[in-house]
C-alpha cells in the first residue's frame, strides 16, 4: 500500500498540495483526477522522493522512502525517460543496466503486445508509440507499484485503447497502479478508485463500483458535481 | 463478447446480466467453458477486480462452477437455468408494465397491441 498522509507542498507562496491524504493499494488501479492545477504530478514526484514535501508523510508498504524505494515503485513521467536517439532495443538495454528489477522476459512480451519494433529509433516514433515505449520501460520492472503520469494524454483514440488493454492484461498482474489523468472518458470501467483533486486539495475519493451501485452515478457525474460547485 | 455499458450502473451487475441473457438465448450452453477472469476483463475492457466480482457472484448464484484449477463452466443444473430464463422474462414484463402504466394505457389495449405487433409487420420475428 502507498499511503500519502496529510501532505503539504508549497512552491514559493503557492500551496500546490494542501493536506493531501489517500492510499493506493496493490491489485487496484487508482486514478488521480484533476482538471486544474499541478498537484497531480507533484504527488507522484513526492511519492518517488524526487522532491521534498513541506509536511506530512508518505509510506510505501509501511516504510518511509529509502534506497529500496526504486525496487518497489516505478514512475513513468509524461515525457521520455531515455535519450530519444536510442533505438527501442537499446533503451531496453539501458534500463536493464540501471535497474536490478528489470524483467527482460516481460519487456519482450510488452514489446509484442504493443507491436513495437526493437530496431526503431525512438526519436522517429509517433507520439502514441513513444508513449508505449515509455510505458514498456516502466511496466517491465518487477516492482509492486506503477505510477504513470497522464499515460493517455495527447494520443489518438486507437493508441489509447491499446494502452488501456494493458491494464486489463496479465502484464499488470496484481500490482498497484496509480495514474493521473484529466480525462476519464475511455477508462471509466478500468479503474477501481478515483481521487479528485482540485487546487491542491482532495475534494472527493471513492470506489467506482460503489458510487455506481449506491448513488447510481457515473464517475463523470461525480466530477461534474465537484467542478460545478 | 461485447457489452454496451451503462456508466451509471455497477459493471459487475451488467456483466452478470449479460451472462444470463447469453444463457437464456442459448449462446452459452450448459457445461460450456467460459473465459478466465483475466480473459473476460481483457475482452470487455473492464477492471480485472470487477470481472472477479462478477464471477464470484455468479458462482454464489450457482450460475457457473469451477472445479479445482479447471476453467469455470456454465452450470448444468436445469433448475438454475430455468430460473435464469424466468428471471429475465419477469424483468422484461415488469419493465413493460412500468412503461405502459406511465402513459396510462389499459391492459386490454396493451395486450391487443402486443398481439398485433408480436411477429412484426411482415410476420418477421421481432426481438
Amino acid at each position: 500500500m502507498i499511503e500519502v498522509k496529510n501532505v503539504t507542498k508549497r512552491y514559493g507562496r503557492k500551496k500546490v498540495l494542501n493536506g493531501v491524504t489517500f492510499t493506493a493499494r496493490k491489485g487496484e488501479i487508482t486514478c488521480l483526477i484533476g482538471v486544474n492545477g499541478v498537484g497531480k504530478t507533484t504527488i507522484l514526484k513526492a511519492i518517488m522522493n524526487l522532491l521534498p514535501i513541506d509536511s506530512g508523510e508518505i509510506l510505501v508498504n509501511g516504510e518511509r522512502p529509502d534506497k529500496h524505494l526504486y525496487d518497489k515503485v516505478s514512475y513513468t513521467p509524461d515525457m521520455l525517460i531515455v535519450p530519444p536517439n536510442l533505438r527501442i532495443g537499446e533503451a531496453m538495454e539501458f534500463m536493464a543496466d540501471f535497474y536490478a528489477s528489470w524483467n527482460q522476459e516481460r519487456a519482450e512480451e510488452i514489446l509484442t503486445f504493443f507491436r513495437l519494433n526493437r530496431d526503431d529509433r525512438i526519436s522517429e516514433l509517433s507520439k502514441g508509440n513513444r508513449a508505449k515505449v515509455n510505458l514498456l520501460l516502466g511496466l517491465a520492472l518487477d516492482i509492486d507499484y506503477v505510477l504513470m503520469d497522464e499515460p493517455f494524454s495527447g494520443i489518438d483514440i486507437f493508441t489509447r485503447e491499446e494502452i488501456a488493454n494493458v491494464f486489463t492484461s496479465h502484464l499488470v498482474e496484481d500490482r498497484g497502479v496509480l495514474i493521473t489523468t484529466h480525462e476519464i472518458n475511455d477508462i471509466e470501467h478500468l479503474i477501481d478508485r478515483v481521487i479528485i483533486l482540485d487546487e491542491g486539495v482532495i475534494i472527493k475519493q471513492f470506489d467506482t463500483e460503489q458510487v455506481r451501485e449506491q448513488e447510481g452515478k457515473s464517475v463523470i457525474d461525480v466530477m461534474r458535481e465537484v467542478y460545478n460547485r | 463478447m461485447k457489452i454496451q455499458f451503462n456508466h451509471r450502473e455497477p459493471v459487475y451487475l451488467q456483466v452478470i446480466r449479460y451472462f444470463k441473457e447469453e444463457i437464456a438465448r442459448g449462446n452459452l450452453e450448459p457445461g460450456q467453458e467460459i473465459p478466465s477472469r483475466r480473459e473476460l476483463a481483457n475482452q470487455l475492457k473492464i477492471n480485472p477486480n470487477t470481472a472477479q466480482r462478477a464471477y464470484k457472484e455468479m458462482e454464489e448464484e450457482g450460475l457457473i462452477f469451477t472445479a479445482g484449477n479447471m476453467p469455470s463452466r456454465i452450470t448444468r443444473d436445469e433448475m438454475v437455468l430455468k430460473r435464469v430464463r424466468e428471471e429475465l422474462l419477469m424483468e422484461a414484463v415488469q419493465n413493460f408494465i412500468a412503461s405502459i402504466r406511465a402513459i396510462d394505457v389499459s391492459l386490454d389495449e396493451a395486450l391487443r397491441l402486443v398481439e398485433q405487433n408480436f411477429y412484426g409487420k411482415e410476420g418477421e420475428h421481432n426481438d
